[in-house]
């Protein structure tokens, strides 16, 4: 101390000297807890003499099945009658129905092969030779498997849904680009919307449409128009200044400063749009399949109820096709804006389109001539017997006994008595009032103290619906798969940070994975695991990898090379570099990688309820199933909230200003 | 020094303003417009955002665009010249003041009236170009042609004339990606160009590029300027390239003229330490004329050395001088001799020693050679 008062005053003692609120005041996340923590000393006795510890008090709870009930009655048997649906909902639905149906008829009156050359002739326009390729080769795979006129049903419904979504998207993204008032109100919901589990959205649309095409549309629709909406506003938002500021000087009006000047520079990001609501809208027109959307999800969704895992593959196979083709020629298409014109003059702009027409209307004469409108019976190939074959052949090899390892089946039932059982039971386990308090620090330390409270109502409202039960399970299954998630991914993302040739070799396997609709990756676990929580948090545990990689891996790798460079002058080892510089300055993209890995394996845990992982997802499924809807929304409010409350705990500050910027 | 001191431009009225700027305020922040004309109207800048929670980025300006002329408004980052060249246009809405353009009251303007001045009468150039990437060079020089809503194959003459004027010919289909910086901006000055304005402001347009290319790019607008004489305005940060562009250069600093002149009164006369400290580095001898060297001809001086024109720069006299062998060149105004510069009045310059009768001796200068200022 002597030292410190003869010399300069250090920050620390400086810091000792300014007493113990000052001292928080430097740590605000001790601050939060302290204050937290005197709430609860307060509180926490009150309340636990009033209702007791346990699962959440049956006096708080407000049953709403009753209610509810009465609702889907009333909409059950006024669904004829009243005018509301005969003049409202009732044209909504014809008219979906009617472009289905007439989308579909186009398909099926190009044949295969004008629907093969459509494709092909379009990626070629718009991303190139290799794609048109691709996209050719995907349609007629498609229908080798047998799977052509369930893939026609499913891209009949998903042109339409994009379409709407489209149209949707653009406006509204028009309106939150071009006003402050709207963009304020839009985003925060749009950005809510983009981290729901895509089963919350099948149960209002039932209630209002019935089981049917019309309803899947307008979940696609509902699920798939946010992106767009959101990256039209950004995309307009974001024009340059410089150059708006340049157009404006040259007298430009409002309607000439919109469409040739900020449009045209949101181009990219309304590509991206275009892209992610594509992407949205096939995964849930797969979903949809649960509320009578019929198609390629259907199949997969009829063949997983009876595990006959041959049939799932094979209409499964012509999803990921489909994603593949449409995901990589948007994309490509997106990556050539700005570039040269390329290939020889005479197939540039119109003429290379014209051409792309005639040569579609040419392939599909001749398919007509030919006769053949419909892929034919005998060139197909039945993989479901083989794949079961080689399934069964797992199940008596792969299940159980494999030396060392152990099986799949018993790896698979390891995980649920080892990890979650004792989770879930320790989360029913706990006085419902400490998950309160857990969740409010988690969420007031990561984030700001809104987004606190968002996530404690949010975990306050699952209580009152009365589902605290089923919740906790779901929850620890999000738990346990995020925890393997991130341990698996934060380790890849390490090596792949530091080895390019690693990268290299994960960047082609992850862009497929990231494209994959959510409802593919339960065909696999389910051959590998059987049914149940451990294959559906395996799936979650798949299908979140992919970001969380990625993420983790832009993460690290964007640490400031100075700041990189200086720690190995100073002669940090490989191991000291990566404690003490990279992770710290790649915390913000570390915390977002939680962020993703939470709601997509909630996105995913949820969809499990169809292979057996019970609880809300299963809820969900019932009520659909059984036609008992009041069980089927309480649970779909449930999951809403559960998806805001896991999103709000992880949502780091920084991510909002990010947006902001 | 250059064409763009055309002597008759100076010499022009302030009736023929282009220009014409009186009072001009503009405060960002909160109740902006109590600030002009206020209790605080007169605090330094620190002081006016403690009291108002504002900033006065141009505060209480006035000045006359003269037709023809360069007019160089020139100072620091953050001086406010940029917000001051945007409100000649009312990119950024001034907060009071009047302002003029051809007598005409810019402010009193309704939306299409002022479309009108911003398409014909007042084209800019920016700093960072604002070039539209997803067009090619000659759509973008054709923009503002489109704009006011000309046919296709006119605009695209008019486009590929000056695509061609500021030397990108055979470039008119490249994207602006594709171009250099200095490119770029001659796209820029095409498309400004393009709409044929009375005045071309430019703002900052050569801060963004290499010292080659911008010199380049300043002899591009002296050249433009000699052939056509159009009226500019010029915003610069750069001391060298506002003495060798403009004919009357205003120095800004908080937002405040500090002082307008030509080149020569800049540096000849600084109107305080401040203007002082800026022109400090200039090499006087390139700026000063001889006229403002001389001295009255001693008997018998009227014969001997070279002959050099009033306007000539000192460096020229030195040459002169010095080729000669000569002691001193006698200053001919057509033909009559008005005065005579030695070599001790030009090293006077040179040295910074000789300082205007208006301005006091610098106190670090103490032994020159006093009789010549006196």
């Amino acid at each position: 101390m002597a030292t410190a008062q003869a010399g300069p005053p250090r920050p620390a003692a400086a810091r000792a000297r300014r007493g113990p609120l000052a001292a928080l005041r430097a740590r605000p996340a001790a601050a939060k807890l302290l204050l937290l923590a005197l709430v609860a000393a307060v509180a926490v006795p009150l309340v636990h003499g009033r209702w007791g510890g346990g699962i959440w008090p049956a006096a708080l709870t407000a049953d709403l099945s009753g209610p509810l009930g009465d609702v889907t009655d009333w909409i059950v048997s006024n669904r004829d009658s009243h005018p509301l649906f005969l003049y409202f909902f009732g044209h909504i639905s014809n008219a979906i129905v009617l472009s289905v149906r007439g989308v579909y008829l186009v398909l099926l009156a190009l044949g295969w092969a004008g629907v093969t050359v459509l494709a092909a002739a379009v990626a070629w326009r718009a991303a190139g030779i290799r794609l048109a390729l691709t996209a050719a080769v995907s349609f007629l795979v498609c229908g080798l498997l047998g799977m052509w006129v369930p893939t026609m049903q499913t891209l009949a419904l998903m042109t339409v849904a994009v379409l709407a979504s489209v149209v949707l998207g653009l406006l509204l993204g028009l309106a939150a680009g071009l006003s402050d008032r709207v963009f304020r109100v839009l985003r925060p919901v749009l950005d809510t919307m983009q981290v729901l589990p895509a089963f919350a959205y099948l149960l209002p649309v039932v209630l209002v449409f019935g089981i049917g095409v019309p309803g899947a549309v307008l979940a696609t629709v509902v699920y798939a128009a946010p992106p767009m909406a959101r990256l039209t506003a950004l995309g307009l938002r974001g024009a340059d200044a410089g150059v708006m500021e340049a157009v404006t000087s040259l007298g430009a009006t409002g309607r000439q400063r919109l469409l040739s000047a900020r449009l045209p520079l949101a181009r990219k990001e309304l590509l991206l749009g275009l892209n992610q609501t594509i992407m949205m809208a096939l995964s849930m027109a797969v979903i949809a399949s649960v509320i009578g959307a019929g198609g390629l999800g259907d199949r997969v969704y009829q063949a997983l109820s009876s595990v006959d895992v041959g049939a799932a593959l094979a209409a499964g196979i012509p999803i990921v096709l489909l994603a593949v083709v449409l995901d990589r020629t948007t994309e490509a298409a997106g990556r050539r804006i700005g570039a040269e014109p390329t290939g020889p003059a005479l197939l540039r702009g119109w003429r290379g389109w014209t051409l792309a027409a005639a040569v579609t209307a040419a392939a599909a004469v001749a398919g007509r001539v030919a006769g053949g409108q419909v892929w034919p019976d005998d060139l197909t190939v039945a993989i479901a017997g083989p794949v079961n074959t080689a399934k069964d052949w797992m199940v008596d090899h792969l299940y159980t006994g494999v030396p060392v390892v152990g099986g799949t089946a018993d790896l698979a039932s390891h995980f649920t008595s080892g990890v979650l059982n004792p989770l879930r039971g320790g989360l029913t386990g706990l006085p419902w009032w400490s998950v309160l308090l857990i969740v409010a620090a988690l969420a007031w330390t990561i984030g700001t103290w809104r987004t606190a409270a968002t996530a404690v109502l949010a975990m306050a409202a699952i209580g009152v619906l009365g589902v605290w039960e089923p919740s906790m399970d779901t929850l620890s299954q999000v738990i346990a798969a995020v925890a393997v998630t991130l341990v698996i991914g934060f380790g890849v993302a390490v090596g792949a940070a530091r080895s390019e040739r690693l990268e290299r070799l994960l960047r082609p396997v992850l862009d497929v994975f990231q494209t994959m609709p959510q409802f593919v990756y339960l065909i696999p676990v389910v051959a590998l695991f059987g049914v149940g929580r451990a294959p559906a948090a395996a799936a979650a545990v798949v299908y979140a990898l992919p970001a969380v990689i990625r993420i983790t891996t832009q993460g690290l790798r964007g640490v400031d090379p100075a700041a990189m460079e200086c720690a190995r002058s100073l002669g940090a080892t490989p191991g000291q570099q990566l404690r003490q510089v990279q992770i710290p300055l790649a915390r913000p993209s570390l915390l977002l990688a939680v962020n993703q890995a939470v709601v997509l394996v909630l996105a995913v845990v949820i969809i499990g309820g169809l292979v057996g992982s019970g609880a809300l997802g299963y809820d969900v499924v019932f009520g659909l199933a059984q036609g008992d809807l009041a069980t089927g929304l309480v649970a779909g409010a449930a999951i809403v909230c559960l998806g805001l409350m896991l999103d709000r705990v992880t949502q780091p500050t920084t991510r909002r200003q990010r947006q902001e910027s | 020094m250059t064409a763009t001191q055309a002597p008759e431009a100076a010499v022009r009225s302030a009736d023929e303003a282009v220009f014409s700027v009186r009072n001009l305020w503009k405060v960002f922040g909160p109740k902006a417009d109590r600030v002009p004309g206020g209790e605080h109207a007169a605090l330094p800048p620190a002081e006016l955002r403690e009291a108002t929670g504002c900033t006065a980025a141009v505060r209480d300006v006035s000045f006359d665009v003269r037709k023809g002329e360069v007019f160089v408004v020139m100072g620091l980052s953050g001086s406010g010249k940029s917000t001051l060249v945007r409100c000649l246009t009312r990119l950024i809405e001034p907060t009071s003041g009047t302002l003029a353009i051809d007598g005409e009251d810019v402010l009193a303007m309704d939306r299409s009236r002022l479309r009108e001045l911003r398409r014909h009468r007042a084209a800019m150039v920016f700093q960072h170009f604002g070039l539209l990437p997803h067009r090619t060079v000659v759509d973008n020089v054709a923009y503002g042609l489109e704009i006011q809503g000309l046919s296709k194959s006119e605009r695209r003459a008019k486009a590929a004339e000056l695509v061609a004027k500021v030397g990108l010919a055979g470039m008119e289909d490249r994207r602006p990606s594709q171009l250099s910086g200095g490119q770029q901006q001659r796209v820029g000055l095409a498309r400004a160009l393009a709409v044929d304005p009375s005045v071309l402001l430019f703002d900052e347009p050569f801060s963004a590029l290499d010292p080659l290319i911008r010199r380049e790019m300043q002899d591009e607008v002296v050249r433009l300027h000699r052939e056509e004489g159009r009226t500019m305005v010029f915003i610069t940060h750069d001391l060298s390239e506002a003495l060798r562009l403009g004919t009357r250069i205003a120095l800004m600093r908080d937002g405040g003229i500090v002082q307008l002149g030509t080149p020569e009164e800049i540096v000849g006369s600084p109107a305080d330490d401040y203007v002082r400290e800026f022109v400090r580095d200039v090499p006087r001898e390139q700026v000063l004329t001889v006229a403002t060297a001389m001295r009255p001809a001693l008997a018998g001086e009227s014969e001997r050395g070279p002959a050099v024109r009033p306007d000539a720069t000192v460096a020229e006299a030195i040459e002169a001088v010095s080729r000669s062998g000569d002691p001193a060149a006698r200053v001919m105004d057509a033909g009559r001799l008005v005065g005579v510069v030695d070599r001790a009045c030009l090293l006077d310059v040179v040295a910074g020693t000789a300082e205007p009768a208006v301005t006091a001796p610098a106190p670090d200068a103490p032994d020159g050679p006093r009789e010549v200022t006196a």
